[in-house]
């Protein structure tokens, strides 16, 4: 099977956040995510570059200051002052996460093909664009609920936002880009306030583990 | 694009003004003056759609503000300006009280909720989906340091549920608007567009199996920040753990932001397909809603849950309305609900400081202590229960009949129980407050200041019942 430039990033992305689940330290966690996103960026450039739409390079560039550079840095950055390395005790061990995440990726191929609409603008009869974008929008939901630090709930908020911005890429001609800023801006926005609050957790309660957050209740 | 500006000019100046002034007692009054301001400047840009001469006004591509959109920008000003009003009081009374919170705090407090109200106005102004999801998003953001603001570890625990479980929510809307412009691509509409106005007109073409997605999924998004069951798990923590003032404007004003984003693509798919079976889910979840609600009601122990949760309730029914296509049905129930519930938090916050607990079980004897505040209290629970003749026991009526007109009657009738199950569940909560021994270390300050902003609420949701005219509806 002979893939084309297109869907060869579009899988790349995916298996690369796949290995996010791979592994439960959180700093490897970081460079996958920035390696993950790295190919997205490829992607939307590339997408750019055969639908000669300038505005999409514009959005790439935006997406890999904030998303490849910044946001990482950043999470290190509060990683390292909070003293945390790990997520020890996650829910599922992490090899069977990512098994569980390579078995998403082939329901997400069987779904694409399923659901009527799915087809994507740039490559026609090619379901690839949203399957990679549904298995990461799953493996987002399956790294915050298998895990338990609240970094890790934090990845996995930007894995499943990194979907989303997938669907959009891959199913429409770009969304309009004052949206696309705003969003950018939203997610840096969400990430520096989560920071913050997670080095409170960590000062209140001695630890990040968001599951034993359970003192509010009827 | 002037008057755009203008809109947020009072409130960014004041969000300013209160990081540098250093007595925090001024910048309370400034900030309550501010919010007054900021209304009549409102009323003053929207006067055209609220006499009826126009009926939207365009400030800029994709911002553009109908008659909904006008009245609830009103709600959302009045709600705050009423919240910021008593703010004023709530803080002088916890440093004459308790203990009195930093300056530091305040500041931010009082700045925060100026953005806030900023983010919350701009909702409305939207057309484009894309802003509108922009604008939720931010109301979120902005609304967390309120939820914050006590800095212990309960105050902590719900802001992380609050702003996790929300953003979450909020990332699915997103999908849903993605999947309606990818709708919007494949139509008439050719390079597409997320403008309601523009997608309305040729909603027939556009591609109805991605419409729909996108629908469900904006219903599901925005439906965890409104706090639909079974997405509700961090309402009622984030409203019980805020300060007063801020639980108020929580429940008052944000859900109806929310609310007012499965409006907007609810319109969208109507408009494709009046019948189309996708959107009777809205009125499924609406009633759902409303019955879950009502039997957390009964089972509550603490006395911001309980308000929380009768918060849950009532957005099942404006959910419940939207279903059934009603704008107006949907403006008056939000209207009613937030004039309660706004009186409701604000004395409840009054009691709980006085008494110094929030459970149910360590709260009576009210009317002993405090009369005046046993009468408020009273009065804004019969208006939240809905009990004639107060604002919502109207709206509640003609919802009900209404959805008798669209064949729902199994829903109709389970919502019929559900709300008498609530009525009597907080009925008898708040008997239990207001009657009993009196509690001797109940510690008042300056009484009859402090009920002001909740009865005249109270008043005006009693005047909305008694004087507008729901047959022309």
């Amino acid at each position: 099977m002979q893939l084309s430039t297109f869907e060869a990033l579009a899988m790349l992305s995916a298996v690369l956040g796949i290995l996010i689940l791979g592994t439960t330290l959180l700093r490897t966690n970081l460079s996958f995510y920035r390696f993950h996103t790295l190919a997205i960026v490829a992607l939307t450039v590339w997408i750019g570059h055969i639908t000669k739409e300038a505005h999409l390079y514009i959005v790439a560039a935006a997406v890999l200051l904030v998303k490849v550079l910044f946001i990482p840095s950043f999470l290190g950055w509060v990683m390292k002052k909070a003293e945390v390395g790990s997520d020890k005790q996650a829910f599922i061990a992490a090899p069977l996460s990512m098994h569980l995440g390579a078995i998403m990726l082939g329901i997400s191929y069987l779904l694409s093909s399923r659901i009527p609409g799915l087809e994507g603008v740039h490559q026609e009869g090619s379901h690839l664009g949203s399957t990679a974008a549904m298995s990461i929008l799953f493996t987002g939901v399956l790294l915050m609920l298998t895990r338990r630090a609240a970094l890790s709930q934090i990845l996995g908020f930007l894995v499943i936002e990194n979907g989303i911005y997938l669907f959009a890429v891959t199913q429409t001609h770009g969304m309009p880009m004052l949206v696309e800023m705003g969003l950018l801006l939203e997610v840096l926005v969400g990430v520096m306030i989560s920071g913050l609050l997670l080095f409170n957790i960590k000062k209140s309660f001695e630890h990040i583990d968001v599951s034993q957050l359970t003192d509010l209740k009827d | 694009m002037n008057e755009l500006g203008l809109l947020f000019t009072i409130p960014s100046l004041t969000a300013l003004l209160s990081l540098f002034i250093k007595k925090t007692a001024i910048t309370g009054k400034l900030c309550a003056l501010a919010a007054w301001l900021q209304l009549a400047l409102v009323i003053s840009v929207l006067l055209p759609i609220l006499t009826g001469h126009s009926t939207s006004i365009s400030f800029a591509p994709g911002l553009i503000v109908d008659k909904l959109g006008s009245y609830f920008i009103l709600l959302t000003t009045f709600v705050v300006a009423c919240a910021l009003t008593h703010a004023d009081y709530f803080f002088q009374a916890q440093a004459v009280i308790g203990e009195p919170y930093k300056d530091s705090r305040l500041k931010l407090f009082y700045a925060v909720v100026n953005i806030f109200l900023m983010a919350m106005t701009s909702v409305f102004l939207c057309d484009s989906l894309g802003y509108l999801w922009i604008a939720i998003e931010a109301t979120t953001l902005s609304s967390a340091p309120l939820v914050y603001f006590e800095r212990n570890k309960h105050a902590l625990e719900a802001t992380w549920k609050y702003l996790i479980v929300c953003s979450v929510g909020i990332a699915f809307a997103l999908l849903g608007t993605v999947f309606i412009f990818a709708a919007s691509q494949r139509s008439d509409l050719g390079s597409g567009t997320l403008n309601v106005s523009e997608l309305i007109v040729s909603a027939k073409t556009l591609s109805f199996p991605l419409l729909r997605l996108g629908f469900i999924f904006c219903l599901l998004g925005y439906g965890t920040k409104a706090g639909i069951f079974p997405l509700h798990s961090w309402l009622p923590d984030a409203h019980s753990e805020a300060p007063a003032p801020a639980s108020a404007m929580l429940s008052g004003s944000l859900l109806n932001c929310a609310l007012f984003g499965i409006w907007k693509a609810s319109t969208v798919i109507t408009a494709a397909k009046p019948e189309a079976p996708a959107f009777h889910l809205v009125a499924v979840m609406g009633a759902l809603t409303v019955v879950a609600a009502s039997i957390f009601i009964i089972r509550q122990h603490n006395l911001k849950r309980l308000w929380a949760y009768s918060s849950i309730e009532n957005v099942g029914l404006m959910v419940f309305a939207i279903g059934l296509g009603s704008g107006p049905l949907f403006f008056l129930q939000a209207l009613n609900h937030s004039l309660a519930k706004v009186s409701l938090f604000l004395i409840s916050g009054n009691i709980v400081q006085a008494a110094g607990t929030k459970k149910l079980s360590k709260l009576h004897g009210l009317l002993e202590n405090s009369p005046f505040w046993a009468g408020a209290l009273a009065l804004a629970s019969l208006a939240v229960a809905g009990a004639p003749p107060f604002g919502s026991f109207m709206t509640e009526m003609s919802l009900l009949t209404l959805s008798l007109g669209h064949k729902y009657y199994i829903l109709a009738a389970l919502i019929n129980v559900a709300l008498a199950v609530s009525f009597l569940g907080i009925l008898a909560h708040t008997g239990k407050v207001i009657f009993g021994a009196g509690k001797p270390d109940f510690k008042v300050f300056s009484e009859r200041r402090a009920a002001l902003v909740p009865m005249l609420l109270v008043a005006s949701t009693l005047a909305i019942g008694l004087l507008v005219n729901y047959e022309s509806r």
